[in-house]
């Protein structure tokens, strides 16, 4: 099985950087075999068909417009509802393509078997601002549902013996970062 | 009367383009570009360590990463007056030019292309007649008639479906549109072969970058490649062998299709010749270093004043003393607080929410300027700016594009036609040919350079603690890209980006001059102004990116998605 786990959004940008975030606890805390692909994808764009395309499985994490819910609110997309959404004139390629790219895949005849897209609604994106609480949160729920799914889908993976407090090197200042790396 | 059209695409919380245009009798009468969101994220730099710097950088964008990584150490290597070895040069070239080919490709198939076909004429193509048409303008092999016949049932299981899907959003029967039902069905089986190309392209980047799309290999004063031939793991004679098959795949693709399709779309829409010019001010700087100093480039750089070919301005280097000294923000019509225009050494970010106001303030992006005044940036800058000084390259290929669509049933263009929308695109094809040439070129210097004995891929650093300036810049795929650093005390003191797109979606300034999208959508005709695709074609000639900002994904804002609530 070809699995693909791609956390999305910007690191600079505060709860913006839920997705990455979630990646690098994943990296630090599982071991997976060769078939899982774990991605901080960034900010991808249209430029997301071909990590997507000809996979069995991706799950995506992101941070979302909330609206009407509280900041760590965790939804959970599947491929049927993202192919609902009608994309809009754009006027940059740039500018995130999630739906997009999901159908560019399907009429390629590519379009991923089990997709699930689990989104944060995020609070504060100031630039330079750290993760906040209520997202450090529920990386928890984030993980769990992640890891419970693999299970489902029969994928290999095994909880590290331990880990501990996972440090994010964006929010770490660069003195501390270069006391580390020496 | 005009009338006011604004093209907003608000979906997301990202920083994006917003156009504004008044129409009168059916033309372009006034125009406004603006940016929706505050980035401010240079703030985030101030008190860090300049050899950090780039590990930012490269997170402002999500498509234009490693730019912001080479600007970041170019501006770092420039205070530091820090050399940088040959073999570290040939790769971070080599990085540059696959990322800005996946670029270029990506632009005009998956953001440009469906402005000029039309989706809904493919199935009344003749997938016979295409291949054979196809054949008569392009070696490429995957031009067969049961290669199209298949992009022609994807469309037609699509239009099938009664959902267009991503096809939902164009102006599908557009009196605009002019292609052939053949031509359509030619350009968008390339559209979907362009996909793999893509990822031909980004896989170098990967290969040599290791990560993408955020590289791992820079550091300031070189590359943290180690190379060694026999190695599996290092960069070793499998890996470039790798990178040299991938780059030709996609030399092919470049010079057989893209370049092919967009002197095709050329033949066709003669009048886009005469449309979308706007600001004739051009800046481009050579990139593509060929020595350790940074004294020989294998693009050239320079300014163009008012169209004036003639008189072009040669830049020798890539922080050229012309260029270092010439560039200022302004910020009158921009959402930040400030009088006058300042050298981004000296620039300042504090914002100054006012809201919409055409008169006004109206944008978050500032107006850089050239000697006061605003400056077109893009491939179409970097052609006219290397064909005015007889660049060998740069000619040979802008020539056999001129060639290309004559032959095609196109005019005979000449440089001066490409002031244009259609020139935009025409030069975007001919420096991805020029770029496709020089992968092969710097491909073998690398392995040429190694294979005299030299493995150095780094000078470390020295950080002194009196105050040093820099800028470093990176001719990307936009355009002029330019990083400006202050360092003291071993902490960066300022930092600005000063991006391709800030140039291009400039707002007015001082003088009330417009920035280069504004004076281009001056004057376009309109068929149906409620259907404003014209605007979009002179807008996407740009290739337009405003995400240097957020990223969240908003179904629910449209309540169109459902979720599940965990």
């Amino acid at each position: 099985m070809n699995v693909l786990i791609g956390g999305m959004g910007n690191v600079l940008l505060g709860d913006d950087g839920f997705g990455p975030y979630v990646i690098h606890r994943l990296e630090a805390e599982y071991d997976f075999g060769g078939e899982v692909e774990l991605a901080d994808l960034g900010t991808p764009a249209l430029d997301l068909t071909h990590r997507i395309a000809g996979r069995d499985v991706v799950i995506l994490i992101d941070c979302i417009q909330g609206n009407e819910h509280p900041a760590g609110t965790v939804l959970a997309y599947d491929k049927a509802e993202l192919l609902k959404v009608v994309p809009v004139q754009r006027l940059d390629p740039h500018s995130p393509a999630v739906s997009e790219c999901l159908m560019a895949a399907e009429m390629l005849g590519a379009t991923p078997k089990h997709l699930l897209l689990l989104g944060a609604v995020g609070g504060s994106f100031d630039p330079g601002s750290p993760l906040g609480i209520a997202l450090r949160a529920a990386t928890d729920k984030v993980i769990a549902t992640v890891i419970a799914e693999l299970k489902l889908l029969g994928v290999w993976f095994r909880k590290k013996a331990s880990s501990g407090e996972v440090p994010i090197w964006w929010q770490v200042s660069s003195q501390e970062q270069r006391s580390a790396t020496e | 009367m005009a009338k006011r059209i604004t093209i907003d695409p608000i979906t997301r919380i990202e920083g994006h383009l917003r156009i504004d245009v008044e129409v009168d009798n059916n033309a372009v009468s006034n125009a406004w570009a603006s940016c929706t969101m505050w980035r401010g994220i240079e703030k985030i730099l101030r008190g860090r360590d300049p050899r950090d710097a780039w590990m930012y950088t490269q997170r402002f964008c999500g498509v234009c990463t490693t730019v912001h990584a080479m600007a970041s150490v170019r501006s770092v290597e420039d205070a530091l007056k820090l050399e940088v070895p040959l073999n570290a040069q040939y790769i971070r070239n080599l990085i540059l030019i696959a990322h800005a080919l996946h670029d270029h490709i990506v632009h005009f198939y998956q953001l440009s292309a469906l402005d000029w076909l039309d989706v809904l004429q493919i199935p009344k193509a003749d997938p016979a007649a295409t291949s054979k048409l196809a054949e008569s303008i392009s070696p490429w092999t995957r031009n067969s008639r049961n290669e199209l016949k298949a992009a022609q049932d994807r469309v037609n299981a699509v239009a099938n479906s009664g959902q267009l899907g991503i096809f939902a959003n164009g102006y599908w029967g557009h009196p605009a549109m002019k292609l052939s039902p053949d031509i359509n069905l030619l350009a968008f089986s390339h559209y979907i072969q362009a996909l793999e190309y893509q990822r031909k392209a980004l896989q170098v980047v990967g290969i040599l970058g290791s990560k993408t799309p955020h590289i791992q290999n820079l550091t300031v004063g070189g590359v943290g490649n180690a190379i060694d031939l026999d190695s599996q793991s290092a960069l070793g004679m499998d890996k470039l062998e790798m990178i040299r098959s991938l780059l030709a795949e996609v030399a092919q693709f470049v010079q057989q299709v893209y370049f092919v399709d967009v002197c095709a779309v050329a033949a066709m829409y003669p009048d886009w010749f005469k449309i979308g010019s706007g600001v004739k001010n051009y800046l481009a700087v050579p990139d593509l270093p060929l020595d350790s100093k940074g004294s020989a480039y294998d693009l050239p750089g320079g300014y163009i004043r008012n169209a004036d070919l003639a008189g072009v301005k040669g830049f020798q280097t890539a922080a050229d003393p012309v260029f270092r000294h010439s560039v200022t923000e302004d910020v009158m019509h921009a959402y930040y607080q400030g009088e006058k225009p300042l050298h981004p050494w000296d620039g300042e970010t504090e914002p100054a929410f006012t809201g919409w106001d055409g008169d006004q303030k109206y944008t978050w992006v500032k107006a850089p300027r050239f000697n006061g005044e605003p400056a077109q940036v893009g491939p179409l800058a970097q052609v006219l700016i290397g064909y005015s000084q007889g660049h060998v390259l740069t000619k040979k290929y802008t020539d056999m594009a001129i060639e290309k669509i004559a032959s095609i049933g196109g005019p005979r263009a000449t440089p001066a036609a490409l002031h244009s929308t259609l020139g935009r695109h025409a030069a975007r094809a001919i420096r991805a040919c020029m770029l496709a040439e020089l992968a092969q070129k710097h491909w073998q210097l690398l392995v040429d350079n190694i294979a005299k004995g030299d493995y150095s891929v780094h000078n470390p650093p020295v950080l002194p603690s009196h105050e040093v300036q820099g800028v470093g810049t990176h001719e990307a795929p936009r355009g002029t890209l330019s990083h400006w650093i202050v360092i003291k005390n071993e902490k960066i003191k300022n930092y600005q980006a000063v991006v391709p797109s800030t140039w291009n979606a400039s707002p007015r300034d001082h003088a009330g001059a417009h920035g280069p999208y504004e004076a281009s959508l001056l004057h376009t005709p309109l068929a149906r102004p409620e259907e404003p695709l014209e605007v979009l074609r002179t807008v996407h000639s740009f290739d337009p990116c405003m995400a240097c900002a957020c990223h969240a994904f908003d179904p629910a804002g449209r309540k169109i998605a459902s979720a599940k609530i965990l």
